[in-house]
């Protein structure tokens, strides 16, 4: 009797562990990918919220800068800690686990010079080289006219076409944001971060007729 | 012999299931992504050209371009600004060096930079385009309607907008730019097989100082 009843339930047992054995493998393929589509979807969504944030702060940004010079014609950029200031609030908000600084030229020592004179670092590398992962910096630029000379015969003034301009201003933000992907997969060095360098132009205000 | 059929029956069936989810969950993502990108554009499209529209107010009212002033443009091609009010360099400065990114995906509606003379229209006056100035060119990415007065003293109208200072309006400078966002050069032209357009229109009060 015993014997049958095993006989009778043997064949039972076995397709159910089958069935449980290959449902866990198909559970453990499709859940790494379903977390992969849905952290990826988070990860998208994250980085428009925290890309719009950067659009609308160097907007802002450049508002600030255009009219933060000493004068009309003042040859020198603002000083990008101001701007920076004037902006960071906004830029905190959104870019949660991601340091913001104002760019400053690394001087012997680790100290910053005074920003007057920085140029903005042209890749998010440089930044990451300077300032560790998962930051960016602010980075306030001013490009100024070329000096007014006497035109050449024949050649209307003013010489060059654009001496008159007022200077033209840029605010950049550029570094890494902080973000799900994992090492080894994006473009950031250390994982966890994505590069990001947003830039706005204007020229600085000029009270004349 | 029949248990083996079930199991490769089973097998079958979970390749077959996992090769259709897999490309949804992909085209999902991939769209999702796309979206993403649009919203981004979108953004920074309404910042160049609100920008743009207020940089007109940083040049002299009367200044015009002189003969040989070229600036920006797309790519290697310059813009040439000799005649036109400096105010529409300044704004074509102000938006090509504020729309740096997704420049490769940009398919641009290319449009006269410079215009003047649009015109809102209400229940009692019809709605005006806006006329290129002469000599502006036109095939820029930005388009703005510009009022300037001439160093012989002629007024050009800029846009007049008639819903603010009723009845009359007020003249204002109004800005605007058209894309269609190309995935096809992306890794997600896999999924994604739209082509979205986007478009901004911003307009800048003169300052006080200036009315």
């Amino acid at each position: 009797m015993g014997g049958e009843s095993e006989g009778v339930a043997r064949p039972r047992r076995m397709p159910r562990a089958g069935h449980r054995a290959q449902a866990t493998l198909e559970f453990a393929v499709v859940v790494p990918l379903f977390l992969l589509c849905l952290i990826g979807a988070i990860d998208a969504g994250l980085w428009a919220v925290q890309t719009s944030a950067e659009v609308s702060a160097v907007e802002q940004a450049a508002t600030v800068a255009a009219s933060a010079g000493s004068n009309p014609a003042a040859a020198t950029a603002p000083d990008a800690r101001a701007v920076t200031a004037a902006v960071s609030g906004q830029l905190r908000t959104a870019l949660f686990g991601t340091s913001i600084a104002g760019w400053c030229e690394p001087a012997a020592g680790g100290a910053c010079q005074p920003d007057v004179t920085a140029r903005c670092p042209s890749t998010p590398a440089q930044v990451q080289a300077a300032m560790g992962p998962r930051a960016v910096v602010v980075c306030v630029t001013e490009q100024d006219p070329p000096a007014c000379t006497a035109p050449p015969p024949g050649v209307p003034s003013p010489y060059p076409p654009k001496c008159h301009d007022s200077p033209l201003i840029t605010v950049r933000v550029i570094g890494f944001i902080a973000s799900f992907v994992p090492p080894g997969f994006g473009p950031g060095a250390t994982g966890f971060e994505l590069p990001t360098d947003i830039s706005a132009t204007t020229h600085t205000l000029r009270f004349a007729p | 012999m029949t248990r083996r059929t079930g199991r490769r029956g089973d097998d079958a069936q979970a390749v077959l299931e996992t090769a259709l989810i897999l490309p949804i969950l992909l085209f999902l993502v991939c769209n999702f992504i796309g979206v993403m990108v649009q919203v981004t554009v979108q953004e920074q499209l309404n910042a160049a050209t609100a920008l743009a529209a207020q940089s007109r107010f940083q040049a002299p009212n009367n200044a015009v371009d002189p003969s040989g002033t070229r600036c920006c443009g797309a790519g290697d091609s310059q813009l040439s600004t000799a005649g036109i009010p400096t105010g529409c360099r300044y704004a074509a400065e102000t938006f090509y060096g504020t729309m740096t990114t997704y420049t490769g995906m940009l398919v641009w509606q290319r449009a006269p930079l410079c215009t003047s003379g649009g015109d809102s229209g209400d229940a009692a006056h019809a709605p005006l385009a806006s006329r290129p100035y002469p000599g502006s060119p036109v095939d820029s990415d930005l388009s703005c309607d510009i009022g300037s007065t001439g160093v012989d003293g002629v007024i050009v109208p800029g846009y007049l907008d008639r819903a603010l200072q009723p009845p009359n309006g007020l003249t204002v400078v109004t800005c605007s730019a058209s894309t269609r966002l190309d995935f096809s050069k992306t890794p997600l032209a896999w999924g994604v097989f739209w082509s979205p357009t986007v478009h901004a229109q911003s307009e800048a009060l003169p300052p006080p100082f200036r009315q």
